[in-house]
């Protein structure tokens, strides 16, 4: 040893176990901390192209501007691109409906329209439309064919058709194709909506730019639009949602901040009596405290610089496994993302407070060292005071000796007990935050549901059950459900009726036997099996059961009214009276939905739904009004090409499949990173826990030998370190509980108001944290303990 | 009667270069109620010895029998039990449970054992050891020559039949030392219960019925003190 400040590197060799614990914890938070923060950096970076390529790039839009505004905001220094956008109602081309709009040239690469052939109509009667459309039965136009539209208000003109561009999902779905015109020719028509959308450059601090914009030109609030969800993930948003998520963010990534410097401060802190007694000791051979400290924070650079770049290289591995499962998913949309993101916030985040930690943590038991008389820190430990005695003693009369003993050693330090349950706690309260995130992604964002269709067939003239069939046995074809809507004069108990539907009709006469007069039909629809099987999720209440509903006469009813709220408050047991042209039938309320996801355009009293033999016996009609397809993944072009094979003109071909994938998509490119922060955060828990408490045991090494001398068996040595550990274990978890639940419904009833998330108690969660709390608390005591059984007695005590 | 047999009791530690052969081929017997003390150099093999006495350690070869029975043939259980019944162990280094009070260490092998102490007989421990006024103290409120004492009164506490002490009085001044001693002597007396103690002190050597010796982990017996 040349100099005093080689006692650093050779006290962490002398205690290679400990240190090895030491730089494990110190690595498990940097991990989390590069991990979310890096991830966080990530997500805003997807989440912004799939937000452009869902929305549009444009920040924000002016309605109706005139020349001069157009000509003063374009000009600006901050504004990159500007473009018109017309909408110009719906038309008909060669006798189907479709939607003509113009865009500015120079704009279109900002909507993601694309040019796939000819070119983008510039002059006079020229138009440009969707691929599908132009592919389509009905139309099946070329570049350079001429067409036919009429607008609304009657006037039809003859326009060529110069350019083909890419299918947009929704219009896909609805079968309704977008046509472009020439803005020259726009401009001449009356336009439904006229904005002028403005494109900032990246840097432009877009909130002020606007405020200038509407002051200077004196542009009132209801004139501009913003493309909120751009603007929200690259952190430009005034909206009130979006600083909420802002203000839940700076929230959550405060408390990860904090969970990193507790995780690793609650590692020091298990070993700081040590330290303070190794500390005195060299106080006594006359080490100064400047001494000390120096030798500390050699310590703390030898722990950090193995631990910093293993921790950084963890939490970038886990931003990789996200950013790689969706490149994987899309390489088209994320294919300029490079895979091995380097987020520098999350880098430098997780290099800042691992440094900082260690060196404050290691620091504290050099200070308290100093504080004490050498003496006094190398006999005392001042952790455990005496006052406690009394309730000690009752300890062990109470319990077996070995749980109060289990009990005890947790109780006395209540330092220890302190960080260690606040380590549990932050990683709890962590994960019940994150949680949140769930909720309002789920909120936030549309799914698929396991009912969405792949392709739609609707037919006014109706679509028989021999078509069905007949499309259920094409090859590729999963499932075939069809649909019947109809119109019944139903009535009921008049007490049903909410008073907010009283009060719109004016009061409502109850007619002899309590009943009343509709004054509107209610919508019928028909389920076949398969749809009342997916309706269960919905069901609030009875049950769904074809063959009941069937032989007992049975009818669902439907708590939400889409349109005007709720009508009726119908419950089990509610009789129904239907009037069909064969007399009045009677029908039992057997279950009660609390939605549909369809939506009647007519002011309906309510929506029930019955099965399609009883539909058929109310109201005549065998035919379907739209037959939903499901297809499976493989050959999906040719099984399409089937169906369109089978039909005749009349029946008009939905094809929703794009805007299937796009709402996955966006939904996924949320989804992978929602659930990674959890997924990272429990990983990081579960780790943190098996660290503390390996490192707990471990520290507990000579005492645990001693224990043994002295006759205490293998079993009660479990049970004793078990005690002691879930005892630790069940503080956090109730501190953690306790703290997440408030943390939770403060965030979602303060924040999240705008998304309408209801908060509810996370019974589930919270059973699903305590039983991983104690399990892997158990879990990872067990095998240092082995370890130090397997040890012989006198190894372990050291000098007899 | 033999209470403890060793045969052929071998100690090797470690391998090739940092091979030390600190016990080698050690076969001796104690009676029961002997006090035996055991001397020799320093790094002789003295805690060795006194270690697989205990079955604090195994042994490379050899057998312990303590009461006829093989100690190291039985499981960690077993053993656990046998040690809180049979052999009360007094460290060098005291090693009493820190967050336990004076009474609870003494009383502790008794609750490993489910036991209710008699409080009698644990009352008239403490006052000979002259703790009784620290009974509520914990170790590190006491003194050095305290705390050996409160490591002896466990040891006596379940009024084991063997009494393994390694330099009881290591830390003690000569007073403490004999009171120490003496105190042993008259437990194992009363209780007829056999002392193995390692000492360097001649004198305390002497007090005993036998001494052995150990010299670079080779045990001769010494002849010891008239009876
Ligand atoms: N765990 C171990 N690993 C390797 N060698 C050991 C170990 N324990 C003891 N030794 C060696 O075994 C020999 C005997 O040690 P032991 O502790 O029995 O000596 P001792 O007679 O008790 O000495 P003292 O009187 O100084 O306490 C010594 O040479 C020691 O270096
Ligand atoms: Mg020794």
């Amino acid at each position: 040893m040349k100099d005093y400040l080689a006692l650093a590197p050779q006290y962490l060799a002398a205690h290679k176990k400990k240190t090895r614990l030491t730089i494990l914890s110190v690595v498990i938070s940097v991990a989390l901390i590069t991990g979310v923060f890096s991830m966080l950096d990530a997500l805003l970076q997807f989440e912004k192209i799939q937000v452009i390529h869902d929305y549009g790039n444009y920040h924000i839009a002016v309605k109706d501007a005139t020349d001069e505004e157009m000509q003063a905001i374009g000009g600006r220094i901050d504004v990159k691109n500007t473009g018109r956008w017309k909408t110009l109602g719906e038309a008909n081309i060669n006798g189907m409906t479709c939607a003509l709009g113009a865009l500015d040239e120079n704009f279109t690469e900002n909507l993601n329209i694309e040019v796939i052939q000819g070119k983008y109509p510039t002059g006079q009667n020229e138009i440009m439309l969707e691929k599908w459309a132009a592919e389509s039965i009905q139309l099946n136009l070329k570049v350079g064919d001429t067409v036919n539209i009429a607008v609304a208000d009657g006037t039809r003109r003859e326009y060529t058709v110069t350019g083909i561009y890419n299918d947009l999902g929704n219009m896909k779905a609805q079968g309704i194709p977008g046509v472009f015109l020439s803005m020259d020719d726009a401009e001449l028509m009356p336009a439904q909506q006229n904005v002028y959308l403005i494109e900032f450059k990246g840097e432009a601090d877009m909130i002020k730019a606007r405020q200038q914009i509407q002051t200077s030109l004196n542009i009132p609030e209801d004139r501009i639009g913003r493309n909120d969800r751009l603007l929200a993930v690259i952190g430009q948003s005034d909206y009130k949602a979006a600083v909420g998520i802002y203000q839940i963010g700076g929230i959550l990534f405060f408390i990860v901040l904090l969970a990193g410097v507790v995780m690793i401060y609650n590692t020091f802190n298990i070993s700081v009596m040590e330290r303070v007694r190794h500390f005195g000791l060299l106080r006594c051979i006359g080490a100064s405290p400047a001494q000390i400290k120096k030798i500390v924070k050699r310590e703390g650079l030898t722990i950090t610089l193995k631990a910093i770049p293993l921790g950084v290289l963890l939490g970038m591995i886990m931003t990789f496994v996200c950013c790689a499962l969706l490149k994987f998913y899309n390489t088209s949309l994320f294919g300029d993302i490079q895979l091995f993101y380097i987020s520098t916030i999350g880098i430098i985040a997780g290099i800042v407070v691992g440094f900082m930690t260690v060196f404050i943590a290691s620091l504290l038991p050099a200070k308290k060292a100093a504080q004490v008389s050498p003496v006094n820190a190398v006999t005392g430990s001042n952790d455990i005071k005496v006052s406690k005695n009394k309730k000690r003693g009752l300890l062990t009369k109470m319990f077996p000796v070995e749980i109060a003993l289990g009990m005890n050693n947790a109780i006395m330090k209540k330092k220890t007990l302190f960080w260690m349950s606040c380590s549990i706690a932050i990683s709890i309260i962590m994960f019940m935050g994150f949680n949140v995130f769930v909720d309002f992604m789920h909120a936030g964002l549309k799914t698929n549901k396991p009912y969405t269709p792949d392709i739609t067939l609707t037919s006014k003239q109706g679509i028989s059950e021999e078509l069905s069939a007949r499309a259920a046995g094409i090859d590729g074809v999963k499932k075939v459900y069809g649909r019947m809507f109809g119109y019944v004069d139903a009535t009921f108990d008049a007490a049903r009726l909410s008073d907010a539907y009283k009060e719109s009709m004016g009061g409502i006469e109850a007619t002899e036997g309590g009943l009343f007069t509709p004054s509107a039909s209610s919508w019928l629809i028909s389920y076949e099996e398969n749809q009342l099987n997916w309706a269960k999720d919905k069901l609030m209440a009875g049950e769904l059961s074809e063959d009941k509903m069937n032989t007992q006469n049975g009818i669902i009813a439907v708590a939400a009214n889409a349109s005007n709220g709720r009508n009726a408050n119908l419950q089990l047991g509610d009789k129904v009276y239907v009037r069909t042209p064969s007399g009045t039938k009677e029908f039992t309320v057997m279950g009660i939905l609390n939605s549909v996801p369809f939506q009647d355009n007519k002011q309906n009293l309510t929506t029930f739904i019955t099965t399609e033999k009883i539909f058929t016996e109310l109201t005549g009609k065998t035919l379907y009004d739209a037959l939903d397809i499901q297809l499976s993944s493989k050959n999906q072009e040719q099984t399409v090409a089937a169906i369109k094979g089978m039909m005749d003109s009349s029946i008009n071909f939905l094809d929703s499949r794009q805007k299937n994938a796009e709402i996955d998509q966006t939904f996924l490119t949320m989804a992978i990173f929602i659930y990674g922060f959890v997924a990272v955060i429990a990983l990081i828990s579960i780790l943190n826990i098996i660290s503390t408490m390996n490192t707990s045991v471990a520290s507990k090494t000579k005492y645990l030998g001693v224990m043994r001398a002295v006759g205490m068996s293998g079993k009660q040595l479990n049970k004793m370190v078990l005690i002691e550990a879930i005892t630790y274990g069940l503080t956090g978890c109730l501190a953690g509980c306790i703290l997440g639940v408030i943390l939770q419904k403060q965030l979602i009833e303060n924040l999240l108001t705008s998304f309408h998330i209801i908060w509810k108690f996370p019974v589930g969660q919270i059973v699903l944290i305590l039983i991983f709390t104690i399990f892997v608390t158990a879990l990872s005591v067990i095998s240092p303990l082995k370890r130090i059984k397997a040890k012989g007695i006198s190894e372990v005590i050291g000098a007899l | 009667m033999e209470i403890l047999t060793t045969t052929g009791l071998c100690k090797t530690y470690g391998i090739g270069e940092t091979k030390v052969e600190a016990l080698k081929d050690v076969t001796f017997s104690v009676s029961k109620g002997e006090f035996v003390s055991i001397v020799g150099p320093s790094g002789s093999g003295k805690s060795t010895l006194l270690n697989m006495l205990g079955a604090l350690d195994f042994p490379t070869s050899g057998n312990v029998f303590i009461d006829g029975r093989d100690i190291f043939t039985m499981n960690e259980e077993e053993l656990s039990v046998f040690r809180r019944r049979n052999i009360g162990f007094i460290f060098q280094a005291y090693n009493l449970v820190p967050e336990l009070n004076v009474e609870e260490n003494i009383t502790l092998p008794l609750l490993l054992d489910y036991k209710k102490p008699d409080q009698q007989y644990i009352d008239e421990i403490v006052d000979i050891l002259g703790l009784a006024d620290r009974k509520h103290h914990l170790p590190n409120q006491l003194s050095g020559g305290q705390q050996q004492r409160v490591a002896i009164g466990r040891a006596l506490s379940a009024r084991p039949a063997i009494i393994l002490a390694d330099e009881p009085t290591g830390n003690l001044d000569s007073k403490n030392s004999k009171d120490v001693i003496n105190l042993l002597k008259l437990s194992v007396d009363r209780y007829n219960q056999t002392l193995i103690m390692i000492t360097h002190n001649h004198n305390y050597a002497s007090f005993a019925d036998r001494v052995l010796n150990v010299e670079d982990g080779i045990v001769t017996e010494l002849g010891g003190a008239v009876r």
